[in-house]
């Protein structure tokens, strides 16, 4: 019998590129890649959790080494159908009390995974998280409509234009062989339709009202000049998920998971302990 | 004049030296350097010279601080991770940020160096104009978008006509076109809800999610305005759900959805029923969505009536006009099946076929129509009489056969003796001084190993048992196990 990838259990880690690693008999610690990237992201952070925690990495479907002929552009159309496959990776695991933590458009994966099953979460940890990407009446998300239109644009040239078919970075493919394939071709694969699609999902959703539901320990983890998810968005999310604590990182950018993965770890730590 | 010659050939040479310096200064590419955080520590002339830029503005300010919205988010969700892990990235699009407020779009090389101690030191980077480029890309990404959405749109058409071609029920046709719509709009859940004639809705196909959130009220839904008006109704968001459908709201939000469209099935004057697709996010629906939801719709509509067609049709071919009984193409497909059943199960099944005594003197004396409406309240009387599970089929002329699964000698003459009661009662007002009875004969057949009895058999045997009922005198019952 034919099954697609995800009905069963193995199809699950399949189609997720699950990774296990770290102590098996650890509190559970499950990592969720953002946008633009996959589990690589997580290099420099997991070091230090691995000796005590059991820890869980995956590819969203659509990037790194998922499995791409799962993705069903319907499923994938909202945060929803992510938030589906972390559930199944977190049964499929049998994880309780797991400590989640996500990074940008995962953290609200995370907050919709979390109010839907709350049982097997422990704890979340929100790395520059954002419920809206645009202002909206009193709301400021960093970004005005056309603003996120002309990002959607750039991130469509890139992507999907003549300078992604050049890139073999962008392609993970082998059609640039001098460029060897150990370093470059490995990292952040990503199809380019599926990335497309993704930034669309990414950059127009909004989660506001998901926020107000979590009822997991959660960390919010800001950086402190973040153009992605700028300080009132952390603001924000800290003031509707009531009993958040709320850090503000003295660094610069969206990605303290490779710029500052030392001090990542150490807030996380200090959440946790 | 040696030496001056020396000088002035020095001199010369000098002015068109090529140090290593001017290299850099003059390449005809922007150069740059950064920390590994991306804070400007060196640029090159040519950088300066095409941003606008004084070399003091920009020393010391972080590189993405040059870049556009798009180009930033972009730079920060995907050319640091890589450059990070890989070390490199290698001809990614950016555009600049100009002194004078225009923009330069440019392909970015960059590299990372390492330190001693084997951590990142610093970041080299080439970036070279591609603004003649960029606006060819731009014309083919816009060029590809138009491309693409027309071929998605007749893609989409000739795979639902494809989908649609194999399709013989309603049933199939709604899952074809569930499945087509959900593909086509990127629907989280789609489903195909059918009128029936009665009136009621019944669903087709798919998952309708709001369906349980939904039952019991008596609000205005989306689904009533899109029959009335005939025409598509979109939610586009929760907001807009709340202030126009509030109790869909309530539904929406229970079932993770934000939006919904609502697409009408209509028919020529009938309406078939709705396509409903439900959207995971908010949605806009601008005109070529529209459009295309509003073409599919009517290719479905098409086929639904093909095969609404077909079935008319069919029940045509199997049933007879007048009395509506079934006709012997279908007797002889329902006494098959019934006997290959009676062989499986090893239980005995019985033919009753009856002829009308008396009909003909009917159709003589008052003529055909009367005698249409005799047959007509025989069938009727015949369809009361039998059970549940039997099949009444109209023989042809004056003949009738009954099929009876399931049944022992002795309740196949009882169903015999209702039926033969039954036909001999008065018709007033139909034949009222006319007596018509019916000759009556059983084939009871008890299925045995080794005996193969056919259809033909049993219509045969009971037949003949059926004439030996008339010669003994007509309204009887002559009964022969097969």
């Amino acid at each position: 019998m034919v099954q697609k990838n995800g009905s069963t259990p193995a199809g699950v880690r399949l189609r997720n590129n699950v990774h296990v690693s770290g102590n098996p008999s650890g509190r559970p610690l499950i990592f969720a890649h953002g946008f633009g990237c996959s589990q690589e992201m997580w290099r420099d952070v997991v070091p230090a959790f691995a000796a005590d925690y059991c820890i869980v990495l995956f590819d969203h479907v659509g990037a790194g080494d998922s499995d791409l002929s799962s993705y069903d552009y319907g499923k994938y159309d909202s945060l929803h159908g992510y938030a589906d496959d972390v559930l199944e990776v977190m049964a499929e695991l049998d994880l309780h009390d797991a400590v989640y933590v996500g990074h940008s458009v995962s953290s609200m994966i995370g907050v919709l995974a979390a109010t839907r099953d709350p049982a097997r979460f422990g704890a979340l940890a929100l790395v520059c998280p954002s419920p809206r990407y645009t202002n909206v009446d009193d709301y400021v998300g960093g970004f005005e409509q056309s603003e996120i239109d002309g990002l959607l644009d750039a991130l469509d040239s890139n992507y999907l234009g003549w300078s992604a078919t050049m890139a073999p970075v962008m392609m993970g493919n082998a059609d640039r062989p001098e460029l060897g394939q150990e370093l470059t071709t490995s990292f952040c694969k990503t199809d380019p339709d599926i990335a497309s699609h993704f930034a669309h999902v990414t950059f127009l959703s909004d989660n506001r009202n998901d926020l107000g539901r979590v009822s997991t320990p959660t960390l919010i983890l800001q950086s402190e000049h973040d153009v992605i998810a700028p300080l009132p968005v952390g603001e924000y999310v800290h003031g509707m998920i009531s009993g958040s604590t709320f850090v503000v990182l003295p660094i610069s950018g969206h990605c303290p998971n490779l710029s500052a993965p030392g001090l990542l770890a150490t807030e996380i730590r200090a959440f946790l302990a | 004049m040696t030496e001056h010659r020396s000088a002035e050939s020095r001199a010369s040479h000098d002015e068109w030296s090529d140090t290593p310096e001017q290299r850099y200064a003059d390449a005809p590419c922007g150069l740059l350097t950064t920390t590994p955080d991306g804070i400007l520590t060196e640029v090159n002339d040519t950088f300066l010279r095409w941003t606008g830029y004084s070399r003091t503005s920009v020393i010391g300010t972080p590189f993405e601080q040059l870049l556009t919205v798009g180009s930033h988010v972009f730079y920060e969700t995907r050319y640091l991770p890589v450059l990070r892990l890989a070390g490199e990235v290698r001809e990614l699009s950016l555009t600049l940020r100009c002194a004078g407020g225009g923009t330069l779009p440019v392909l970015v090389n960059a590299t990372t160096h390492l330190g001693p101690d084997g951590r990142p030191r610093l970041v080299r980077t080439a970036i070279f104009d591609s603004t003649q480029r960029h606006s060819l890309e731009r014309e083919l990404l816009v060029a590809r978008r138009v491309a693409e959405a027309s071929e998605a749109r007749v893609r989409v058409l000739q795979d639902a006509g494809a989908a649609f071609g194999a399709c013989d029920s309603e049933e199939s046709v709604a899952a074809a076109l569930v499945d087509c719509a959900r593909q086509a709009f990127r629907a989280t859940a789609a489903a195909v809800v059918l009128i029936e004639e009665s009136g009621d809705m019944r669903l087709a196909a798919g998952d309708h999610p709001l369906l349980e959130a939904l039952a019991g009220t008596v609000v205005r839904r989306p689904e009533a305005d899109a029959l009335s008006n005939g025409r598509a109704v979109t939610i586009t968001s929760l907001q807009d759900a709340t202030s126009r459908f509030p109790d869909v709201a309530d539904a929406l939000r229970a079932t993770r959805l934000e939006a919904l469209s609502v697409i009408p099935l209509i028919g020529g004057e009938r309406s078939v029923g709705l396509l409903l697709c439900f959207y995971g996010r908010q949605r806009g629906f601008d005109d070529d969505v529209l459009a295309l939801q509003a073409a599919l719709a009517l290719q479905a509509v098409q086929v639904f009536e093909r095969v609404r067609l077909h079935a008319e049709l069919e029940n045509l071919a199997l049933y007879d006009p007048l009395t509506g009984l079934a006709n012997r193409k279908l007797l002889q497909h329902t006494l098959g099946a019934a006997l290959v059943s009676a062989e499986r199960k090893h239980t005995p099944m019985a033919v009753v076929f009856l002829d009308l005594d008396g009909f003909k003197a009917v159709n003589d004396g008052l003529g055909h129509l009367a005698g249409d409406a005799v047959l007509e309240q025989v069938a009727d009387r015949l369809r009361a009489v039998v059970r549940g599970s039997d099949t009444v089929a109209r023989f042809g002329g004056d003949e009738f056969v009954v099929v009876c699964e399931d049944i022992n000698e002795r309740d196949a003459r009882q169903l015999a003796d209702r039926i033969r009661l039954a036909v001999r009662r008065p018709l007033p007002g139909v034949a009222g001084s006319f007596a018509v009875t019916a000759s009556v004969g059983i084939a009871l057949h008890r299925p045995a190993a080794g005996a193969a009895t056919t259809v033909a058999d049993l219509l045969q045997a009971a037949d003949s048992s059926m004439y030996v009922s008339k010669s003994a005198g007509k309204d009887g019952i002559t009964v022969v196990t097969v």
